[in-house]
């Protein structure tokens, strides 16, 4: 026992020599440091902004959201969720959900793709540079793009356009950030950058994520919106005559699929083991995966046909009395595609009212996509016949909103430009910023 | 066996004859006091190992016939050190008592040392293991209700492994932990909830009470501080029994108790159900005329009825979920050692089968403490125990098939259909399929040990070093079969495992030195480490080939799994000081420097200090000796105590991994804040001790003011600021809580025969937010915080009775008039009614009073434990009680007194089916929830010193106990403790949801020491 006091020493001394032990790294998690140190992990980040972009965005909600709001009598709400009622009809207030969720989550993902634009510096192989840049600078230009249509007054073709819109936001996340509004025009000015840029740093093909022409066919959307119709028809153009995606021969082909059709220039994916498909939540039946129909057809959208040959006609289903969407009836299927049918709606547009035929006629743009269809071919195009065929192929895809603001048609009784069609700035987006201003017609 | 005892007990009886036979005389004397010999009045005095005893009269006289001239005389008395004489042949035997080394010997658990009581300057309860033995209930901190002042505990409902909630002096967070820092032997011990389902489970349940030597519950910040990162919400120190010198001694505990709900409630039977959903569906205006809606009402009950016609069936499904419980016990020790080595070896096992159908718990557990002298200055020693608890769960209360629920069933539904099948075709998934087709068996192994040497440099100076190890390994196998409610595949079993696991030393200095005559110096410096690793893995599986195959290798498809890891670990280095001069003035400082990993590198060490001091003026000259006061100590303390966040990387930026088209990725889960630091509550504790009349009267008053600052919030950070949740975890908010505790004791009767103490504890808590993140309310569900308000209040609309014209449901409005009051108009538009503070669920004012007597060998004790000021809400109303405007569920009897003609007068609306009148969430289902109850009773006899002698045994004693046995109370929902399990948060409480009440145990039981 004459060492025991030693043994007490060395006991002594262990124990107070083990501050390094404060150390601890998180096991399923890594921080941020190491998230943003190579450049395989950069890329794991931009594939996180896809994950994150189809779970509420363009999981189907954010179609939802616009075809709630476009819509009056062509479709009816027969559901029972608070949010989506109020925006069927035309009563938001500041607390709707589904605006705060729009808002929220969109800009979480320009964070996201954000850190992968300041981070490009990781990667060493120019390629992969380019098509992270590329494809960050896509989901940032459309995420732009979507926030700017839904909570900004509309652009108006030719005007200043300093209306209020959204803050562009540029840098990765930040704690202390807090940012105003921009203007409208400064927001579509960036989305134009960005996905021009993206268009230049893009590939060919780029499997499931976005590739060059994505890019483009939105940037033909951004035009057509900003009613630049020039460069919407040249984009459209070049989507159709160079990206090597064509029409499926049937209109049922394209739709209920988790796998892109040759006509998908883009979509988000869902799967059996990923991802919720808001659409058919809300479109579909309780057997097909849905709630029971939330959203029927109604029968001023089946008046809308011409033909009854016309395969797009008859694309419904019946439930319970309810006319329902066919375009949503499969659980586990891509949402918030891109289809190579509008880009030939948008150049036949383009085309019509630039007094061109670029690529080919508007006409044959047109009875290219009714043909597909069955429907028989028309004689001669109309503006307000294109812009009919637009509703026949696009109906429930959320569109109808954003082309009856810019093409400045009353939806229901309410005005292209009313208050009411403009989402409110969320209540809590004000709560935590006060630099947001609210939009006109909100009281708070 | 039987045999022997009858012969022996026959030896006895003739023994006890012959011993009456002996030789007896008188001896006489006068007891004083050693400090000024006056007279000491009321001195028991007994012959040592018999009854036999008599009582000091005014002058200190007593006189006493003994029987032999080997008598011992015993003096004993309350605040003195008890004297032991031998008679030999004097006829006179004076005695001198020494009044302070008694008291002064007494010591209490402190956290890294022990103390004297007398000279405590802190606020520290003591539970001894005789105040909580002899209680049937598998969680050991149910079985200190009632007996510690400032300390609430409340069992959340009637499950056997649930949760209890032990509350100290008022709440002190909000997202941070809020239960005490629980410290066995001197080592840490992990009281995470592993449960896997919303129901929390009792993580202490492996503890054995019957090992429990005593409990310290550390509640001012000067006491806790020694613990100081951990030690907010107060401290809890269990202290296991250790071997005793000698003879070994043998102890046996048996008991058998058999367990009911606390309360019922009355539902409607077939009648009045049949008769009131006539009645509402007619009233609903759904339908052209009675006629009509009682067609309506036999086709839908029908649907129900399963095999039988429903008009000749009446369920009773309270009694269906509900059962007696049984309760078994066996626990045995040994206790002994010589001068080298001391040992206490301990096994015990318990098996419960609780009050809810299908919820049963067994445990078993042994444990080994043992010391050894190695040489004159080096001590070593072990505790150790493992035990092995296995528990029959059942589904959170807010769960269809939980067996509770069965009360919203229909009575015209019979629970089996004709082939023995449970039915079901019920109005809600039957439970009784679940029951039959699943199982969910959690089984806890857990191991606490400790290994410790101690070495004395020199008398005054030892050095302790201590290992502690704690192993909380859960397994959980559920299974649900093919036929049981919502199972769309063909049978799932789900299996996993959790380990959490804590290493901690100690390793510190003690010194002990008298500083010339009459001072004394005690310090205590030194270090500890904790590390905390978990590690849990899941797999899921569904599809089985038949219901005979129940894991998860024979399943189809593997559904789901996870694997996760986390640590933490905390480094921190204290020191303590007491100087006490002449027994009178105590001064003590301590501080405590901790380092903890979940924290940010500039913020991982917080530093806190204490300081306390104490004055025994009834040692003053002035005092000395005074007859009605006869002790009196004052006491004051300072200091900071400090809590941390629930995650463990709360600080950082990370991370987590996602999935993209079968691709992986990353994704970012939680934003940065490397400025996370330590909860701080610094809290202020004045006291008072004070002994009346010798120490009959004795008790305790304190007065504390607890602050906590930097309260560790989800800050809401701007949406355009991109941080996952949007929002990170920040120290922002503060609160208080400030409150009195009074504990009083009497020594109401004391003679050699008879002794009657009783001890009553009241304490008040205020709880108050005072700040909170931009000072905006947030609300959870029905509770709300908000800065000048009680943590947790209820906010809810007011309920304002029914129309008498048309059976409307009526609500106060509850506006902001122009100038501020608030409009008590009322409406039957709830959504142009608002909401309201009204009421807390936590009770202003908690006490608890118990009372020992014993009469010769009888004893008699019970504890009642009180608490006022808090409400419950039962969420569960808006089904039970809404006249099936919210479906068919049945309801309570109270919907009897529904509003049926124009004039009638009373609170229940008119029953409308499947209209809203008047069932949204208001204070309709809010309710005081003001008890008294008797907690424990125990009623024990044990056999006489001389028949014990003669069996060659120290102890027996028969017993009767009772738990929860009478509840005084005007709360008419289950129990005004039991509140839901499923999703109880530290913002979510207080609400009622099919919670099951908690039980009320009858108890026999035998102790044995030999």
């Amino acid at each position: 026992m004459k060492y025991s006091k030693f043994i007490f020493i060395l006991f002594f001394v262990i124990g107070v020599s083990c501050t390094g032990e404060l150390d601890i790294e998180p096991r399923q998690s890594i921080s941020e440091g190491i998230a943003t140190a190579t450049a395989e992990n950069i890329k794991n980040i931009l594939i996180g902004a896809y994950n994150f972009g189809r779970n509420d965005l363009y999981g189907g909600n954010q179609t939802l959201y616009v075809e709630l709001l476009g819509n009056t009598d062509q479709t009816a709400w027969n559901g029972t969720f608070a949010n989506l009622r109020d925006l069927f009809a035309k009563q938001m207030t500041a607390a709707n959900g589904s605006a705060n969720n729009m808002y929220a989550d969109s800009y979480f993902i320009i964070g996201s793709v954000n850190t992968v634009l300041a981070n490009l510096d990781k990667f060493t192989d120019d390629a992969e540079r380019n098509t992270a840049e590329g494809e960050a600078l896509f989901i940032r230009g459309l995420a732009h793009f979507e926030l700017v249509r839904l909570f900004g007054l509309p652009y108006a073709a030719g005007g200043a356009n300093s209306q209020l819109g959204v803050p562009v936001l540029l840098l990765p996340p930040d704690v202390d950030r807090k940012v105003p509004r921009n203007t409208v025009s400064e927001v579509y000015s960036q989305v134009v950058a960005d996905l021009t840029e993206a268009y230049t740093k893009l590939p060919d093909d780029n499997g499931v994520f976005a590739d060059k022409y994505a890019a483009q066919a939105v940037l033909a959307r951004v035009y057509l919106q900003m009613g630049d119709y020039a460069n919407a028809r040249d984009a459209a153009n070049d989507v159709i005559a160079n990206s090597g995606h064509g029409l499926m021969p049937t209109f049922a082909d394209v739709f209920g699929t988790d796998d892109n059709t040759n006509e998908h220039i883009f979509s988000w994916i869902i799967n059996n083991q990923e991802g919720t498909n808001f659409t058919v939540n809300h479109y579909a039946s309780q057997p097909l995966g849905g709630r029971g129909g939330d959203i029927s057809v109604e029968q001023a959208y089946l008046d809308k046909f011409d033909s009854p040959l016309d395969e797009r006609a008859s694309f419904f289903y019946d439930e319970n009395g309810l006319t329902l969407t066919s375009k949503y009836a499969r659980q586990f299927a891509n949402t918030t595609p891109i289809r190579l049918a509008e880009m030939y709606l948008i150049r036949a547009e383009a085309n019509f009212r630039e007094g061109t035929s670029t690529g080919a006629t508007p006409l044959a743009d047109i009875n290219a996509v009714r043909s597909r269809s069955s429907a028989p071919d028309l004689g001669a195009v109309t503006l307000d016949l294109i812009l009919n065929e637009r509703e026949l192929e696009l109906a429930f895809e959320g569109f109808v909103l954003h082309d009856y603001k810019r093409t400045q048609r009353n939806i229901g009784g309410l005005p292209y430009d009313d208050n009411r069609l403009v989402m409110p700035i969320p209540q809590s987006a004000r709560d935590r910023n006060d630099l947001l201003e609210q939009n006109p017609g909100y009281a708070n | 066996m039987k045999a022997r005892l009858l012969l022996s007990l026959m030896l006895v009886f003739t023994l006890c004859m012959s011993n009456a036979l002996a030789q007896q005389r008188s001896v006489s004397g006068t007891v004083t006091t050693s400090e000024d010999d006056s007279s000491l009045p009321g001195v028991t005095v007994i012959e040592k190992g018999t009854t036999n005893g008599t009582i000091t009269d005014a002058d200190g006289n007593y006189s006493l016939t003994i029987s032999s001239n080997d008598a011992v005389l015993v003096f004993s008395f309350v605040g003195f050190a008890t004297v032991e004489e031998a008679v030999g042949s004097r006829s006179r035997v004076d005695i001198s008592m020494n009044a302070d080394l008694q008291t002064l010997s007494e010591v209490v658990v402190v956290g890294y040392g022990t103390q004297s009581k007398a000279l405590l300057t802190d606020n520290v309860a003591n539970i001894e293991s005789s105040q909580i033995s002899g209680i049937s209930t598998p969680g050991f901190q149910n079985t200190l209700v009632g007996k510690a002042p400032g300390v609430q505990i409340t069992q959340i409902n009637g499950k056997v492994e649930g949760s209890v909630k032990v509350i100290i002096r008022g709440l002190s967070s909000i997202s941070a932990s809020q239960e005490p820092l629980y410290v066995i032997d001197g080592i840490e011990m992990n009281n995470s909830n592993e449960s896997s389902i919303g129901a929390n489970l009792n993580p202490l349940l492996s503890i054995n009470p019957d090992d429990i030597e005593s409990i310290d519950i550390l509640k001012d910040a000067s006491a806790a501080a020694i613990y100081g990162a951990k030690a907010t919400n107060g401290v809890i120190l269990i202290t296991t029994k250790k071997g005793q010198q000698g003879k070994a001694t043998v102890s046996v505990n048996l008991s058998n108790g058999i367990g009911k709900p606390t309360n019922l409630r009355d539902w409607l039977n077939r009648e009045q159900y049949l008769e009131l959903i006539r009645e509402s569906a007619f009233n609903s205006g759904f339908f052209a005329d009675q006629a009509a809606s009682d067609a309506w009402v036999d086709t839908r009950l029908q649907r129900y009825q399963g095999d039988e016609d429903y008009n000749n069936v009446d369920t009773d499904w309270q009694d269906e979920a509900l059962q007696s419980s049984h309760i078994r016990d066996a626990s045995i020790s040994i206790s002994g050692g010589n001068e080298k080595t001391t040992t206490y070896i301990s096994g015990a096992y318990q098996d419960n089968k609780g009050i809810v159908r299908g919820n049963n718990l067994e445990r078993f557990s042994a444990r080994a403490n043992i010391d050894n002298k190695v040489g004159e200055r080096f001590n070593v020693g072990i505790n150790f125990n493992f035990s092995h608890t296995q528990i029959d769960r059942i589904a959170g209360d807010n769960a269809f098939v939980t067996p509770f629920q069965a009360i919203a069933q229909v009575p015209t539904s019979p629970t089996h259909l004709a082939d023995g099948e449970p039915n079901g075709g019920t109005l809600y998934a039957n439970f009784l399929l679940q029951d039959k087709h699943s199982f969910r068996e959690t089984i806890v192994r857990r191991t606490l040990g400790k290994v410790y040497g101690e070495y004395e440099f020199l008398p005054e100076l030892r050095y302790r070093t201590e290992l502690g190890f704690d192993l909380y390994a859960q397994s959980v196998d559920r299974n649900t079969g093919r036929l049981a409610p919502f199972q769309s595949t063909n049978g799932q079993s789900f299996a996993s495992n959790v380990e959490r696991q804590l290493i901690s030393t100690n390793n510190y200095f003690t010194f002990d030195k008298n500083i010339g005559e009459t001072g004394n110096l005690n310090a205590v410096a030194g270090m500890t480490y904790t590390k905390s690793d978990r590690r849990s893995a899941d797999v899921t599986g569904d599809g089985f080939p038949t219901d005979d195959f129940k894991s998860v290798s024979s399943a189809a498809t593997i559904s789901a799994g996870n694997g996760d890891f986390t640590a933490w670990s905390q480094l921190s280095y204290f020191i303590r000081a007491t100087y006490v001069h002449l027994n009178k003035y105590i001064l003590k400082a301590s501080f405590r420097r901790d380092g903890s990993s979940v924290f940010g590198e500039d913020f991982r060490f917080g530093n806190f200090p204490a300081v306390s001091a104490a004055w025994r003026i009834s040692e003053e000259s002035f005092l000395n000796g005074s007859n009605v006061l006869s002790d009196l100590k004052l006491r004051a303390s300072w200091g900071i105590n400090g809590n941390t966040p629930t995650s463990n990387f709360g600080s950082l930026a990370l991370y987590g991994g996602v999935s993209y088209n079968g691709g992986s990725g990353l994704a970012s889960t939680q934003g940065a804040n490397p400025n996370l630091k330590w909860e701080e509550t610094s809290q202020i504790n004045i006291g008072v001790d004070f002994g009346f009349m010798d120490n009959r009267i004795t008790g305790s008053l304190d007065y504390y003011i607890k602050d906590t600052e930097d309260l560790i919030f989800n800050q809401r950070v701007p949406f355009e600021a991109a941080i996952p949740g949007h929002s990170i975890l920040k120290n922002i908010g503060s609160l208080e809580n400030k409150g009195f505790e009074l504990t009083l004791s009497t020594v109401n009767i004391q003679t050699p025969d008879f002794n009657w103490k009783t001890t009553l504890n009241i304490s008040t808590n205020k709880n108050e937010i005072t700040k909170l993140p931009n000072g905006d309310d947030q609300i959870t569900a029905r509770n709300i915080l908000r800065e000048g308000e009680s943590i947790n209040s209820f906010y809810l609309v007011e309920y304002a009775g029914v129309d008498p014209d048309n059976g409307d449901a009526l609500f106060v409005v509850n506006s902001e008039n122009a100038d501020g009051t608030l409009d008590k108009s009322t409406t039957n538009d709830f959504s142009q009614a608002n909401r309201i503070i009204v009421g807390s669920p936590i009770p202003d004012w908690i006490g608890g009073l118990s009372s020992t007597l014993t009469y010769k060998e009888i004893d008699f004790s019970f504890t009642f434990q009180g608490q006022w000021g808090a409400s419950v809400y039962n969420g569960g109303g808006t089904f039970q009680e809404t006249g099936f405007g919210n479906g068919l569920d049945n309801q309570t009897t109270k919907i009897l007194n529904r509003w049926q003609q124009p004039g009638d007068i009373t609170d229940v609306p008119q029953a409308r089916l499947f209209r809203n009148n008047g069932h949204s969430h208001s204070t309709r289902y809010l309710q005081k929830s003001d008890f008294i109850r008797l907690r424990n009773v125990s009623l024990g006899y044990s056999l006489p010193t001389s028949l014990l002698e003669k069996l060659n045994m120290t102890r027996v004693r028969v017993y009767f106990s009772g738990l929860n046995l009478l509840t005084f109370t005007d709360y008419d929902g289950y129990d005004p403790e039991a509140t839901n399990d499923d999703g109880n948060t530290n913002t979510n409480i207080g609400s009622e949801f099919y919670s099951a009440p908690p039980a009320k145990v009858y108890t026999f039981g035998l102790n044995l020491t030999f």
